[in-house]
């Protein structure tokens, strides 16, 4: 009886003492801290900051891909068909081993970047194949019966048509605009929508960058911020632009929960356009503070090559994901 | 033979067949019937259970204590993220731990809080009031270890058994009354050590370790142990003299494994950067734990002094202390410390159940002023002692 009490003592003691770890691997991995300082291991590393990895969303395809619908004409008109389906039973993997259910446009987070002319017509058709109502709101001028706020369309399955002559010229978000709002905005439902002046503007290397984050833990504070979703993503791999080329970045700050987000580019200033409205610039700097739903256009192009980082200027956020890198080359 | 065999074989299968039953559920649930019991949402959990400063570095141990299974997808120092490795792996089963390593330059004395995101995006996190650099166990930390030990329990408990001359001088009602003290000193001592160890399940323990469950059961357990073992030593020995040096021993054992729990406070607090605080610690226990000397010396005091024994047990109750400093300081880890105080919860208990019985074979028994008063100002002696620390 004692020895079969010692040996429940012995075994129960061992079971939340020394519980088993997994089988060790001997294969050493190396990662390098900011300080330069080289870390081995024989475990996993854990470095979404400087390793170099990669998830299924591909924030390098987002930045240049415009979305400019299936063109046709129409009573002498551009007309511009897209179509936008939501959803919000997706997973997404935000950060590398960080598996998320968004909200999505489209089944990514931003939504397609739809681009149009001024005076164009743009047709969205709108399928909601989520589990509540969605809508689209867009930024812009439209009639009221457009403005996707009054309209909810169910879930599984419920459509709309959303139709407008493009404009104001610049650069608008949309987003889906049922309550709890910032629910639905947070999760990862909205997108960019560009309108371009009817002679164009000059020839430049265009990206898109919408400042977002991911609230993960339901604590209406943001986990994760980043420019294009995937935290710290254009600091592993940088995005080349070329040697005094003229770089036009439209940005859109559609982050929830903090008040403000701002977008610091180091090496360079740049002239600024607030919602792009206007061909004169309100500003030459390096350094801009954008509200919720604020956005512009930047200018900028740089004359020495090398790596030049462009992050939030509050730290926070970048030491959070919002820090990426030009390779001038 | 045949049918005591076939009765025996019976009584083996009968004893069995519960098992199999049991099992056979188990499976079925597990298994083809899952979809039945299936309904709410298992949500993961861990603990952050250490936290070590190195050079340029801050390690943490953290344990799968929920009911699933996790990975761990990234460390943050003070909700910023940094860069980490993770050994031996990022997947922890349940009960599972690993250890965290984040290259990260600390400064000595200031707050931070590490946290780690999980791979639902869930993140936990522990404070660490003042980062200190961890200890290492070389022979320069062991010795200063030992004499830390050394002050908190051996030399306070051979100060308290100096009380002996003045114990054995008494009359037979005083001596009741020191008795019923000895029994007072170690009831306290055992509801401290149960108190000390819910306030470290309540702050570092997750709550699937069912911390005070542990403990009831830990404690109980070496009661009972403690006291199926005591009563064959003290019961194999027939004179008198032997019976209260089996006593006496008993109470040396008890307050050793007590000893062992505070020593572990202390070199918990030293390890954790506390620094003030050990110091307190330690004169705190210094004080407190010489009381204990006398607890052992109580039961020793009718016979002629016996020096060696009583220095012997002096060692058995002290000692373990240095042990217990030694593993606060290295190697903290609150199951650990829950255990150890639990075990000499249960060990003081017993001791002083053994003194109420010993007392109560007198004529006038447990019901005497002398004794009423004895228990009352023992726990009243160790509250106020135990202020100081």
């Amino acid at each position: 009886m004692v020895s079969v009490l010692a040996v429940t003592v012995v075994v129960a003691t061992f079971y939340f003492v020394y519980p088993g770890v997994s089988d060790a691997k001997n294969e050493e991995k190396v990662f390098v801290t900011h300080g330069g300082a080289v870390i081995g291991t024989t475990g996993d590393i854990l470095d979404p900051v400087y390793s170099k990895q990669t998830v299924e969303f591909d924030p390098q395809k987002y930045l240049r891909n415009f979305n400019y619908g299936h063109v046709s004409t129409e009573n002498g008109k551009t007309l511009r068909e897209f179509t936008i389906i939501a959803s919000d039973d997706q997973v997404m993997e935000i950060s590398p081993g960080v598996f998320y259910n968004v909200w999505a446009f489209n089944g990514t987070v931003p939504g397609p970047t739809i681009r149009a002319t001024e005076g164009d017509i743009v047709r969205v058709k709108f399928i909601n194949n989520g589990s509540k109502s969605h809508t689209i709101h867009f930024h812009g001028i439209h009639t009221a019966s457009m403005d996707g706020v009054f309209e909810p369309v169910g879930a599984r399955g419920g459509q709309f048509t959303y139709e407008f002559e493009a404009g104001p010229v610049g650069i608008h978000p949309y987003h889906c605009h049922v309550m709890p709002l910032e629910e639905h905005i947070s999760r990862g439902l909205y997108g960019a929508y560009i309108v371009d002046p009817k002679d164009g503007r000059p020839p430049a290397d265009e990206m898109i960058m919408v400042l977002n984050g991911f609230d993960t833990d339901f604590d209406m504070e943001n986990n994760f911020y980043a420019a294009n979703t995937i935290p710290f993503y254009y600091q592993h791999h940088p995005i080349q632009i070329g040697r005094d080329q003229l770089i036009r970045v439209y940005v859109v700050n559609i982050l929830e929960f903090d008040q403000i987000n701002n977008f610091h580019l180091h090496g360079n200033l740049y002239n600024y356009y607030p919602t792009g409205t206007s061909n004169v610039p309100s500003t030459y700097t390096d350094m801009i503070t954008l509200s919720q739903g604020e956005r512009g256009i930047m200018e900028f192009l740089y004359t020495y090559p090398g790596k030049y980082l462009f992050h939030a200027h509050k730290t926070e956020f970048a030491e959070k994901g919002w820090t990426g890198l030009f390779l001038v080359v | 033979m045949e049918a005591p065999k076939t009765s025996k074989a019976r009584l083996v299968a009968s004893g069995i067949v519960p098992f199999v039953v049991l099992a056979a559920m188990i499976a079925y649930v597990l298994g083809p019937g899952s979809a039945l019991v299936n309904f709410g949402t298992a949500l993961p959990e861990i603990t952050l259970e250490r936290i070590d400063f190195v050079d340029k570095e801050i390690q943490v141990t953290v344990r799968n204590t929920g009911p699933i299974d996790v990975s761990i997808a990234q460390a943050d120092v003070n909700d910023r993220i940094q860069p980490a490795a993770i050994e031996p792996d990022k997947h922890l089963g349940r009960f599972e731990t690993a250890s965290v390593r984040i290259p990260f330059e600390w400064n000595e004395a200031e707050p931070y809080e590490i946290g780690l995101t999980l791979d639902d995006g869930t993140r936990f996190a522990k404070s660490v009031e003042a980062a200190a650099h961890a200890m290492k166990p070389n022979f320069e930390m062991a010795s200063y270890f030992a004499l830390i030990g050394t002050y908190v329990g051996i030399i306070p408990v051979m100060i308290g058994l100096l009380w002996l001359p003045f114990i054995a001088k008494m009359g037979q009602g005083k001596y009741a009354f020191f008795l019923a003290l000895t029994a007072g000193l170690l009831l306290f001592l055992g509801i401290d050590a149960i108190a000390e160890g819910l306030e470290i399940s309540a702050q570092g323990l997750a709550e699937s370790f069912n911390g005070p469950l542990l403990i009831a059961t830990v404690v109980v357990a070496s009661f009972v142990g403690l006291y199926c073992v005591s009563e064959k030593l003290v019961g194999r020995t027939g004179a008198s003299i032997s019976k209260s040096v089996a006593i006496a021993l008993m109470v040396s054992v008890g307050i050793g494994l007590h000893n062992l729990g505070e020593g572990l406070a202390v070199g918990a607090a030293m390890g954790l950067g506390e620094v003030a605080l050990s110091t307190f610690l330690i004169i705190g226990f210094a004080i407190h734990n010489t009381t204990e000397g006398f607890a052992i010396a109580a039961p020793m005091a009718r016979h002629k002094p016996m020096i060696g024994k009583l220095a012997a047990m002096g060692f058995i109750a002290g000692a373990p202390a240095i042990a217990g400093v030694y593993i606060g300081g290295f190697t903290y880890s609150p199951v650990a410390a829950i255990l150890f105080l639990s075990v000499g919860a249960g060990a003081i208990f017993q001791v002083a159940a053994s003194i109420l019985g010993w007392i109560s074979q007198d004529k006038k028994g447990l019901v005497s002023a002398h004794t009423a008063s004895g228990i009352a100002i023992g726990m009243i002696i160790m509250y106020v002692t135990s202020i100081l620390v």
